[in-house]
């Protein structure tokens, strides 16, 4: 008897909890930055490697600065961003600006995966990302795991 | 390891993106609803103990019964069992070293994860399919023994230890080591696991794998959450809670328990971002971190789940130091809970992954089993709202088993005026993991 009691208790905070879930997606962690201006754009190379970005063809930048832009900078064996979360659109171009001491590659771990190979210097890649997830970009030469994408 | 930079790969598991953490709001509706459900089974959940091995069960229809104890029926299993091994035993062998190799796929998601759902819905599904007990019975046959009983009797005093060892060789492969998605190395633990279960099979019979087989252990303690039993030999249906309640006792069970659930909650961990920064800019070797990590929350589990279930008065014939196996079981369905929030989208994603890459299992285009051209359903991954949501139902009703379990063996072994005190530690023991998984759930 105390058993069937308790059944329906137990019921009702599972529909209770089902409520209570409906009202989220509006969620904002305080720690992941905006999907505009992306924790990563704090690196200190960062008035040159805008300035040099702009050469390739993002002519379209201007009327369009909303584009998601994360900053990478190799030096020796560390490199910044270093492991933060930052939050991108999914579907949406993100570009990926890379400044290098030496050419390499970031894996990134997506589904399905893809592949960024990248020069000495300062170049701009674009990325697309079709699925939501956390996604890991990873470079392998130093062996870092670069900057993880919160992609919604 | 990971930091110097040799050019090595990364520690990466294979699969892709990992799954949005659940957000804040459902986090919090979930800790509080264990929360309120924990006391309230302490208010008013039964004084007497309700499940008892002997009594429970109905039993199943005859024609089920006659069939699954029937010779044919388990040697085809077997034999199903033992095929598939041989095919994805070749893929390993003679298999090209690739992430697309899907031995890595069905050892990692397949039989690891799969055993879980396997095990509640079917039964000991492990203990059915297992090639170690197939050879081993095999080789009996041959000889002219009996499976069952090998040169030696089964230290009891041993118990279940041997699996928490196994499965935690296992985590270490999985989590730890750094080259765990190359074929060479995982090949190589599935030859010295193969190789042991066979020793310890012809040592000391069967009895060897229910007590030592990592996955035989984990397949049989999730499958008490079935509805499938035996009484007296014969098949029987039970609630998962009286099924539960039969887990048979043995030491070394609350470390099985421990490294299962200390493990995932170290996988989710691992991922999550200031712990990664940490690991990269500390100047310790990171394979050490890992290592030491993991250990730390294998053991950190067990550590206070036995605090949780010894800080209690017991009665003139009971040992304190047994407590902790006797509760034991009461952790299985969190666990279950907690697999299911963390591997669900792994284990759907990309189980149909491996079921199309077992097709071509030499990595030469083939399409062996007419599954290559299948085109993998990625549902769960585009509703993260839906999965939050089943992710947090499951670890809250997986909490909430465990409690009615573990009052149940409370108001059974404990002395009549220790119950419902003697219950509050292993209470908050077990609010502490629920809610610890569902903020790894939510911050990792």
């Amino acid at each position: 008897m105390r058993a069937t009691r308790l059944a329906p208790l137990a019921l009702t905070l599972l529909l209770a909890l089902g409520l209570t879930a409906c009202g989220d997606d509006s969620t904002t962690e305080p720690e992941a930055g905006t999907s505009e201006t992306p924790s990563a754009t704090s690196s200190p190379t960062e008035s040159t490697s805008e300035g040099e970005s702009a050469s390739p063809d993002d002519s379209t930048q201007s009327p369009e600065p909303s584009r998601p832009t994360i900053e990478i900078t190799f030096d020796g064996d560390t490199v910044d961003p270093n492991g933060e979360r930052v939050e991108v659109p999914m579907g949406e171009e993100i570009d990926l600006v890379i400044t290098a001491d030496r050419p390499g590659e970031l894996h990134v771990h997506s589904t399905p995966e893809q592949e960024v190979a990248y020069e000495a210097g300062t170049s701009t890649h674009s990325l697309v990302i079709d699925q939501p997830g956390v996604v890991e970009v990873e470079s392998h030469d130093p062996a870092l795991v670069v900057v993880q994408l919160e992609v919604r | 390891m990971g930091g110097n930079p040799t050019g090595d790969l990364l520690a990466h598991g294979i699969g892709g993106a990992k799954d949005l953490p659940i957000p804040l709001e459902l986090a919090i509706a979930g800790a509080v609803a264990a929360l309120v459900v924990s006391f309230t089974v302490l208010a008013v959940a039964w004084r007497s103990p309700r499940y008892d091995a002997a009594t429970s069960g109905r039993p199943a229809p005859a024609w089920l019964d006659r069939l699954t104890s029937s010779t044919p029926w388990r040697v085809v299993l077997r034999a199903v069992g033992f095929a598939f091994f041989l095919y994805v035993a070749a893929a390993a062998v003679f298999g090209q070293d690739t992430l697309v190799n899907p031995f890595l796929g069905v050892f990692y998601v397949l039989l690891w994860v799969g055993l879980v759902p396997a095990s509640v819905l079917l039964g000991p599904v492990w203990k059915a399919l297992s090639p170690s007990r197939t050879i081993n019975a095999v080789l009996a046959r041959v000889s002219g023994t009996d499976p069952e009983v090998g040169m030696y009797a089964y230290p009891e005093r041993l118990g279940y230890w041997p699996a928490a060892v196994g499965l935690y060789a296992f985590v270490w492969l999985e989590l730890v080591y750094p080259h765990s998605t190359e074929i060479g190395p995982v090949r190589l633990w599935c030859a010295v696991y193969l190789g042991v279960m066979l020793i310890g099979g012809a040592l000391f019979g069967n009895r060897f794998f229910e007590r030592a087989d990592p996955f035989e252990v984990y397949s049989s303690l999730v499958a008490k959450l079935s509805v499938w039993g035996h009484r007296d030999g014969r098949l029987v249906l039970r609630s998962p809670l009286a099924n539960l309640d039969t887990v048979p006792v043995a030491p070394g069970l609350v470390g099985v328990v421990a490294v299962l659930f200390g493990s995932t909650a170290y996988d989710s961990f691992k991922e999550a971002s200031p712990w990664v920064r940490f690991v990269q800019t500390t100047s310790i070797p990171s394979g050490l971190i890992d290592n030491v990590a993991l250990l730390v929350f294998c053991v950190g589990v067990g550590v206070i789940f036995a605090a949780g279930a010894m800080a209690t008065g017991v009665g003139p014939g009971t040992r304190r130091s047994t407590l902790p196996d006797l509760f034991a079981h009461s952790i299985v369905p969190i666990i279950v809970g907690y697999i299911i929030a963390h591997y669900l989208t792994y284990l759907v994603e990309y189980g149909q992954t491996t079921l199309v890459q077992l097709s071509d299992p030499f990595s030469r285009g083939d399409d062996y089993l007419g599954t290559a051209d299948l085109a993998v359903n990625y549902w769960l991954s585009f509703h993260p709202d839906f999965l939050a949501r089943l992710k947090v139902g499951a670890v809250v009703v997986g909490h909430v088993l465990g409690v009615i379990a573990a009052h149940d063996r409370a108001v059974r072994i404990l002395p009549r005026r220790h119950q419902l005190t003697g219950q509050l530690s292993l209470l908050v023991a077990m609010v502490f993991f629920t809610v610890g998984g569902l903020y790894l759930l939510f911050a990792a």
